[in-house]
């Protein structure tokens, strides 16, 4: 009964992941157009895209954080898994509980950054902090803020589906 | 952070004084050489308290714009603050930015700022909803100017062409007909005027010598377009509060010493920078005082959008920008402009 | 506990969690937090951390230069300008013993040229090089050694990731770094066409292989075809930065657009192709910039902890020499490039030895191409050694297993070192453009 309620929850994180990676990777896209828009209005027009650093700014935000709960879904970040591989041939049992134990884990960090990010949004939404140069380029903090705090969400889940269906999102 | 020895020693106060400029900047410099020894000097002649300095610098512990979070964190106790980066929670700090064409007198205008930072509360203000103390107003530089690759004597040769700048500045030429402000920083200036992406580039004598600027842009307009605050140095709120009350006086009368320290250390810097680009082939053209009021006057009017932006969120925005004014005016330095709140 | 304690004790702790498999942004993170937590006995002050180091990293302009290179890079592998390469330098090394090894590392420093990453480099000459040098009889061995080997090339000579990355700690210019890179990547691709004459005079077994007796030239016009293209991005995307026209982030831009176009009008470009490329940048990019992250956690605990401010006062009151300094530096990359990638060596190393090298006014545009480096000869060791994961994978072949692959990736790990050594020696070597 548990399990289909995993699986069900497990599901939609799926698909948010993907959803957030394809947004995400419509970001790198954008980057590219943007830049080359500015360089082609500044050398050819004589007037150059004043936002341009706030919005390679943010793009990178967006790049990072919308496409990081896929990366943890397909089990891509980084790290040296010989060992664990080694251990998952001749001792599978040491192995589960070493998996149980890097999942807990990345999932305490993950969420231990909700809990840095989730004041710091509420305070700039509160206040429409910007940054850049007002009367030149400004863009406000709490979009930002957003979007991290609801990526180190999705990966909390993420990383606490790992532990309780072992074999889901394609982990290792 | 405050450890207590037992009571027949001196108590020892950690501080940790964090920038993310490096050590060799000189505020950071001089916060090493002048204010940390001033404070240990200080409290050397009592004896009740020595500090325990930890200067983390250049990125160790946060970068350039993370010095106002760091303080308000307790990442730091003590930060010099670059305000420039914050006008969005810092917006009275641009004081001196929304009114050119007054003082290119760094002492004048810091001790100015700093004398409006603790007559008005909107300064304060803004530090103490970010969780710090305001201590002192650095000013590092004396004046921004114009150099250029070719010879330029007039505003109108500013029309139709490219000019790197950073920050507030930018704003000083929309009202130069067909002038494009592009932004850049330090460290590119000098290649945007090497390869012609801009014709001419705002900065200060020290920065232009620093960067040998002279070497691709030879010809220094004498705008002096005038003197800008920048630097804050900030207390951690929780720490002050914890502080012995001979600690804060100590670190309040250095604060100022230093402000003046700093300021007149800009001004030196200044004058051995326009020799240095001079002996470098670079060539000094002053611009006439008409010349000058067209600029100012074709500038559109920051200096009233300042205050009201102030008086909207409670502040005393219009005294403000008048004290300020009156206080140069008082020291000598009277605008080509009337830049009082309309 | 002393700031010195803690480093080593966060050290160790690092790498036991990464040996049994923790990801290691996780490791990185998780280790920082405790250690500010137990020093200052404060949890607030970790989460506050947290709070700025993840809100800064990300957002750093220079970054862009990641997604950007990266894109370039996938784009023009699409685009066969890797193999197009190839092929024009085998026929030029075509007679002579290990010639069309000699033309791989060649191939390869052109490619670098277009590319920040050392997987394109191996993924592309896996594929293209290999077969050909088995079909001509080369050792199986010698053959995906001189792919593994040179494509290290991709990360040293400019625009790389890795620069990038060491720029970024270091706070140094990336339009330095990225010049700084060039001799030192050309010297490399020297040193290696080197120790394969040398290898084909003393051990011809080991490289095998028989020189070509169909040799044909190749006309200039499909010499130009096969070049031209190259070349051209070269220049926009160096030229851009070197002339100060573009930051290397539009620089970047740019080279992506041109890449790009390339790929259209060479029509291997289709729909479902490029779509994959975003997919895998951004796949790419989050990973690296995550990583970036967690280790500028780990850089602010250490700075938090006094630790930089201990070690330079250590430094002024010790009489370490440089020449001590530089040894230990080189076997600790060596040993942590046994099992941790590039990126997080140098995401590791660079923060502790900075505040020794600093203070001894030393170059740390060299410091950054020594530990670049130093950090990427473990793209060639075992157990983890990322080139030789992916030239396996991208060769798809029974007959070569892991073990040949690292076995014979090993003599140009040696000469990576013995470069290695040169470089730390003469400092000019990788200023001299710089003046
Ligand atoms: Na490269
Ligand atoms: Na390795």
């Amino acid at each position: 009964m548990f399990q289909s309620t995993f699986h069900g929850i497990s599901k939609i994180a799926n698909s948010i992941s993907k959803l957030a990676n394809v947004i995400g990777t419509l970001v790198v896209l954008g980057l590219v157009i943007i830049i080359n828009y500015d360089v082609f209005a500044r050398g050819l027009f004589n007037s150059p895209f004043r936002g341009a650093v706030e919005v390679v700014q943010f793009s990178m935000v967006l790049i990072v954080f919308l496409q990081l709960p896929d990366v943890v879904r397909v089990g891509r970040l980084t790290r040296s898994d010989g060992m664990l591989l080694l251990l998952e041939h001749k001792v599978p049992k040491v192995a589960r509980v070493i998996h149980f134990f890097i999942n807990l884990l990345s999932a305490a960090v993950m969420s231990l950054i909700v809990l840095a990010m989730f004041p710091e949004f509420i305070e700039m939404w509160e206040s429409k902090d910007y940054f850049g140069i007002p009367g030149v380029f400004t863009a406000p903090w709490w979009p930002i803020k957003l979007i991290i705090l609801g990526s180190a969400a999705l990966c909390t889940v993420l990383f606490i589906l790992k532990i309780l269906i072992p074999k889901a999102g394609g982990s290792k | 952070c405050i450890t207590t020895a037992p009571a027949f020693a001196t108590d020892t106060i950690k501080a940790v004084v964090i920038d993310g400029y490096p050590s060799r900047a000189l505020w950071v410099k001089e916060f090493t050489n002048f204010f940390i020894p001033a404070v240990d000097a200080r409290l050397a002649k009592t004896g009740n308290y020595k500090m325990d300095w930890q200067e983390s610098y250049g990125g160790s512990i946060v970068k350039p714009k993370g010095v106002l979070e760091g303080v308000k964190l307790g990442l730091g106790d003590i930060g010099i603050v670059t305000t420039i980066f914050h006008s969005s929670k810092l917006p009275s700090q641009a004081i001196a930015a929304v009114t050119p064409f007054v003082s290119s007198d760094a002492r004048a205008v810091s001790k100015a700022v700093d004398e409006i930072a603790k007559e008005f509360p909107a300064m304060q203000n803004e530090f103490k909803k970010q969780n710090q103390v305001y201590l002192a107003t650095g000013v590092v530089l004396d004046t921004y100017q114009i150099f250029s690759k070719k010879e330029i004597t007039s505003v109108k040769d500013l029309e139709g062409s490219k000019v790197a700048g950073a920050g507030m500045n930018l704003r000083y030429l929309e009202g130069i007909k067909d002038a494009a402000g592009v932004r850049g920083g330090l460290t590119n200036f000098y290649n945007m005027v090497q390869t012609g992406l801009v014709d001419h580039a705002m900065l200060w004598p020290e920065a232009a010598a620093t960067f040998k600027m002279a070497e691709v842009a030879p010809f220094m307009l004498d705008v002096s377009l005038g003197a800008v605050n920048s630097k804050t140095v900030t207390v951690n709120a929780d720490y002050w509060k914890k502080l012995p009350d001979e600690v804060k006086t100590a670190l309040q009368t250095v604060a100022v010493d230093y402000r003046d320290h700093l300021a007149g250390l800009a001004m030196d810097r200044a004058a051995e920078s326009i020799k240095a680009y001079e002996a470098a082939g670079g060539k000094v053209t002053k611009l006439s005082d008409e010349e000058r009021k067209a600029w100012v006057d074709s500038i559109p009017d920051i200096a009233t959008e300042w205050a009201e932006n102030l008086n909207k969120r409670g502040e005393d925005g219009t005294k403000m920008l008048n004290a300020y004014l009156g206080k140069l005016k008082d020291a000598g330095h009277v605008g080509v402009r009337d830049w009082t709140a309309k | 506990m002393s700031p010195i304690e803690i480093g080593a004790i966060s050290v160790v702790a690092i790498v036991l969690l990464i040996y049994i498999g923790v990801y290691i942004p996780i490791a990185l993170a998780a280790v920082s937090f405790v250690s500010i937590w137990l020093m200052r006995d404060n949890f607030d002050l970790s989460v506050n951390l947290l709070k700025v180091a993840i809100g800064d990293s990300a957002m750093e302009y220079a970054f862009a230069t990641i997604p950007l290179f990266t894109f370039m890079g996938l784009i023009v592998s699409k685009a066969r300008l890797g193999s197009d390469i190839y092929e024009v330098m085998s026929t030029g090394f075509r007679r002579v013993k290990g010639g069309i090894g000699m033309a791989t590392v060649g191939a390869n420093a052109v490619f670098a040229a277009v590319t920040g990453s050392s997987i394109a480099s191996a993924s592309v000459f896996a594929k293209v090089s290999v077969p050909q040098m088995l079909k001509n009889g080369y050792n199986p061995r010698f053959a995906v050694g001189v792919v593994a080997g040179s494509s290290v090339l991709g990360m040293i000579i400019p625009p790389s990731a890795m620069l990038i990355i060491y720029s970024f700690v270091a706070e140094q210019s990336v339009g330095d770094m990225f010049l700084a890179g060039v001799v030192p990547g050309i010297m490399l691709a020297i040193a290696y066409i080197g120790a394969i004459w040398g290898m084909g005079k003393l051990f011809p077994k080991f490289v095998g292989g028989r020189p070509a007796s169909d040799y044909e030239r190749m006309p200039w016009k499909e010499i130009a075809s096969k070049t031209l293209p190259t070349l051209s991005l070269i220049t926009i995307v160096l030229g851009g930065i070197y002339t100060g026209w573009m930051t290397p982030v539009e620089a970047g831009a740019a080279g992506s657009l041109a890449g790009l176009v390339i790929a259209v009008l060479r029509r291997s470009m289709t729909l479902k192709g490029f779509w994959e490329v975003l997919i895998e940048t951004g796949h790419i990019t989050a990973t690296i910039l995550f990583l970036i992250t967690a280790a500028s956690i780990y850089s602010r605990m250490l700075g938090l902890a006094g630790l930089p401010n201990q070690l330079g006062e250590y430094m002024t009151n010790s009489d370490f020499a440089l020449f001590q300094i530089m040894v230990f530096y080189v076997l600790l990359m060596l040993f942590l490039g046994t099992l941790l990638d590039t990126a997080s060596i140098i995401l590791i190393v660079v923060p502790l030895f900075l505040p020794l090298i600093e203070p001894m006014g030393l170059s740390l545009v060299w410091f950054g191409i020594v530990t670049v480096v130093g950090a990427e000869i473990g793209l060639l060791t075992p157990p983890l050694g990322i080139s030789c994961f992916v030239i396996k994978a991208s060769l798809n072949d029974d007959r070569i297993t892991l073990k040949d692959v690292f076995l014979g990736a090993l003599p140009f790990a040696a000469v990576m070192l013995v470069v290695l050594i040169i470089l730390i020696a003469y400092p000019q070597l990788s200023l001299v453009l710089l003046n």
